[in-house]
């Protein structure tokens, strides 16, 4: 498949170059649910000291990917619902090898099956998702490929650059541990189409690896993601997982298995056109909101879990920063009414379509604030959508048989190649929206063909009995 | 603006589900977010949105029509202003009257009809045709089929095609000829009962008897005509103004415009004698009108590209077969009524074609 759609917003509030790191909080709070994880079992009890790396609960649903304790400190199990609460907190005293050699996983299981079980048990597994279906992949199979993106195109998530800077010699060292984990199957490295000089520096150092194959990705959203490059370079749903991971998901795996340590420490971005000044900052997990909050969001502005336009509204009863957390942005809350404002030049106006008078300037980025900027009207067909959509299928089509309540036709209608970008969301004029009814009528669909298994096992099973 | 707003404030809850106007409600909506930007806040993700809503984008339509409007006051005379004023009214009269039937919101699709409907009127229509054609367009063309957005037809043309049905007499009695001079007609009323004025050959009509008009003419537009379709440059510039704002596609007007063309030129060169040269056919009539203006109406045009061009080829060659194989003088209204009908069997063919392609994604 081609790349197509697409579309580069342009909105102030991209983090700079600047990577900082956070202080050591009073407390951290741990959430146990967040946006691709459930962490239902404690593996700990109330009351208990733990140190770097313990394991406080597992995902049972996800392989048992493990929530580690990111320092040491006193669990509290009881404060805080939906959280584990860690107080008294000391820093890590690096140093402390965590002992992984266990000899009871060694000599039950080969050497790569316990290079996998470390990752797992590190929390380098967490970085790690199926490029089609966006699940964490079983960590014991072998995948038909693995993407590896270090471009990050999504406002206003953590730049690849950023990243990489800081770490370029454990990139390349984990990209060979991931070969090692592999047979014969490739590792696609996706880079910018536009030379620059992480991207030059990343070359140079991956010239005698015939295993890694580069692709150059045209900078435009959502061109990293990995089921649009997936499609593009031609690998097939159903030939098995598709390994794919960020940057930092292969510093993590280098962690883990070059250092034995556990990854607990991640960076985010802090951003959006709501941010006192946008950065990027290392932390761990747990760390509280309400400080990120204090610290660097201006007065009046919503907080958004991941970027602005896949994110999530961080609501106020998740108190601390999650484990798969990507970025935490700002968004100004819309704070007047503006009078005739359709009718306004709109110099200031960034627009998909060209209907504003700022398509007589150049390039800029504007200062968007939470409002929705018009009223919800029946889908006049622009078109918008469709010509946005990077997955080839078209919004506006599947909208109305939504409103038509047509399951099979939905379903018949490809909703699945949707990637949940938000663009179309984004350009609709009509304000209709499109990307959150498309994850409704998946979830609707989900469930009906879940009921039916359920429904074909019973029948099964009374066949069995009789 | 602080007191109107406060004033809207005050008033509100008159309008809500317990007030005394409550069936007023979509009025009062529709007032409150014209003056004021809707207090709506993001609930999901994306959490900001493009500047762009369905006002700003109809306006843009409007102001693509500004110039033909002008041209028309000093061609034809002052009564356009009462025909758009009347053509405003009675249409949304039929919508108001149907969002609170619906207790919907109004839409503002009739900001556009309100002004496209009178601009293909002969220029001398009496005030009381525009109206109920205006009203029969909304209501047949819009309405019954749930309003904007689920119209199949471009209610314009439905209103156009009415009168031109019901009322043919009254309406080939309408022509005016163009003002000249400085002024033009600027500082007339033109009505139906000044003779002087009032003319029942078009260019199309005098061309089945074999006379043509200069081309030239029909570019500038002194030419009789129906209201916004004589002068073609004025259309051109309004018309490349909404291409470049993406609120028209130019799949539409390239795929009306070109195969009229080449038709057109086909037939010329095979007798020259009998039909008119392509440039002519081009700004003859409504077909400039019709394609960009008219063809390109979103709603009742297929939405896919490849379905744009289907359908855009499909309107310039029945167009250009009805002028020059039938009885009609014009056939661009036909031609688009045919298109629109035809508009949802070609997006189901180029869905269909789609989803066989994605069949291996
Ligand atoms: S962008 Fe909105 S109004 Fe335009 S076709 Fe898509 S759903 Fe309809
Ligand atoms: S339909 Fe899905 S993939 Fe396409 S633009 Fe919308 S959210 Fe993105």
């Amino acid at each position: 498949m081609k790349l197509r759609g697409g579309y580069n917003l342009k909105i102030e509030g991209r983090p700079g170059g600047f990577l900082d790191k956070a202080s050591l909080p009073e407390t951290l709070y741990l959430p146990l649910a967040s946006r691709s994880f459930n962490f239902s079992q404690i593996c700990t009890v109330h009351g208990r000291h733990v140190v770097v790396g313990d394991i406080l609960a597992r995902d049972p649903d996800n392989y048992d990917i493990p929530l580690l304790s990111p320092c040491s400190g006193q669990v509290d199990l009881e404060s805080t619902t939906g959280h584990v609460v860690l107080h008294e907190l000391s820093g890590d005293e690096s140093g402390v090898q965590i002992k992984y050699d266990d000899a009871k996983h060694a000599h039950k299981m080969g050497s790569a099956d316990f290079e996998r079980h470390k990752l797992l048990n590190l929390g380098a597994w967490e970085y790690v998702k199926d490029a089609y279906t966006g699940q964490t992949p079983d960590p014991l199979s072998t995948p038909q490929a693995v993407i590896v993106s270090t471009i990050q195109l999504e406002p206003f998530l953590v730049r690849g650059d950023v990243l990489l800077e800081a770490s370029l010699q454990q990139f390349t060292r984990g990209l060979e541990h991931l070969q090692s984990l592999l047979e014969y199957q490739p590792i696609y490295l996706v880079l910018p189409k536009i030379k620059t000089d992480i991207s030059a520096k990343i070359k140079e150092h991956i010239r005698g690896y015939a295993w890694v194959k580069t692709i150059d990705v045209p900078l435009k959203y959502p061109y990293d993601n990995a089921a649009i490059l997936s499609r593009h370079i031609g690998l097939k749903r159903g030939d098995g997982f598709i390994w794919s991971l960020n940057a930092d998901g292969v510093v993590a795996v280098d962690t883990a298995l070059t250092s034995s340590k556990p990854c607990v420490e991640r960076v985010i971005s802090v951003a959006g056109p709501g941010a006192k000044h946008p950065l990027h900052l290392r932390l761990t997990a747990g760390y509280p909101v309400a400080e990120i909050r204090k610290r660097y969001a201006q007065k009046h502005a919503v907080a958004v879990d991941g970027g602005i336009l896949t994110g999530q509204l961080l609501t106020d009863d998740i108190k601390g920063i999650s484990v798969d957390c990507k970025g935490i942005t700002f968004v100004p809350e819309r704070q007047s009414r503006e009078f005739l404002a359709f009718v306004r030049p709109g110099f200031d106006r960034q627009s998909y379509a060209p209907c504003f008078m700022s398509s007589l300037r150049g390039l800029f980025a504007e200062r968007l604030t939470n409002s929705v900027r018009g009223e919800v009207r029946p889908c006049v067909s622009c078109n918008f959508c469709e010509e946005v959509c990077p997955a080839g299928i078209t919004p506006h089509r599947l909208h109305k048989l939504i409103y038509q309540d047509d399951i099979d036709e939905i379903e018949r209608s490809r909703i699945d190649l949707c990637i949940e970008c938000g663009l179309c969301s984004f350009v609709c004029p009509s304000k209709i929206e499109l990307m959150h009814e498309f994850q409704e009528a998946k979830g609707a669909i989900a469930k009906e063909k879940a009921a039916a298994a359920k429904r074909e096992a019973d029948a099964a099973q009374q066949t069995d009995s009789e | 603006m602080k007191i109107l707003l406060q004033l809207f404030e005050k008033v509100r809850p008159v309008f809500e589900d317990k007030g005394v106007l409550s069936p007023m409600k979509p009025l009062y909506e529709a007032m409150e977010n014209f003056f004021f930007a809707p207090a709506s806040k993001t609930l999901y993700a994306p959490f900001s949105r493009d500047p762009l809503d369905i006002k700003r984008y109809m306006s843009m339509v409007i102001i693509a029509l500004l110039p033909c409007v002008a041209a028309s006051l000093y061609f034809f005379g002052l009564q356009i202003i009462s025909m758009i004023v009347v053509s405003y009214a009675a249409g949304g009269l039929v919508e108001v009257a149907f969002a609170v039937i619906r207790k919907e919101k109004i839409a503002e699709g009739f900001l556009v009809t309100g002004l496209i409907f009178p601009l293909v009127l002969p220029p001398a229509t009496p005030l009381w045709m525009v109206a109920v054609g205006c009203a029969f367009g909304v209501f047949v063309g819009k309405e019954i089929f749930g309003g904007t957005g689920r119209n199949l037809f471009n209610p314009a043309i439905v209103g156009r095609c009415f009168l031109a049905l019901a009322y043919p007499a009254a309406m080939s009695a309408s022509w005016i000829e163009p003002g000249s001079g400085l002024t033009g007609r600027l500082l007339q009323y033109v009505t139906g009962s000044n003779v002087e004025a009032i003319t029942s050959a078009t260019p199309l009509v005098e061309a089945k008897q074999g006379v043509f008009a200069d081309t030239l003419h029909l570019a500038i537009g002194n030419i009789s005509g129906s209201i916004g379709e004589t002068s073609g440059l004025l259309i051109i510039i309004g018309g490349i103004f909404l291409l470049l704002t993406k609120v028209s596609n130019w799949r539409t007007v390239v795929g009306v415009l070109g195969s009229a063309v080449l038709f057109e030129a086909i037939l010329h060169g095979v007798n020259p004698e009998q039909y008119a040269p392509a440039l002519w056919h081009l700004f003859a009539g409504g077909l400039l009108f019709g394609a960009f203006f008219m063809a390109t109406d979103p709603v009742s045009s297929p939405s896919t590209n490849q379905g744009k061009w289907t359908y855009g080829v499909l309107i310039g060659s029945v167009a250009i077969l009805i002028r020059n194989f039938s009885g009609y003088v014009e056939g661009m209204m036909f031609a688009i009524l045919l298109g629109n009908i035809a508009a949802p069997i070609i997006d189901e063919i180029v869905f269909s074609v789609r989803l066989r392609m994605l069949r291996n994604e």
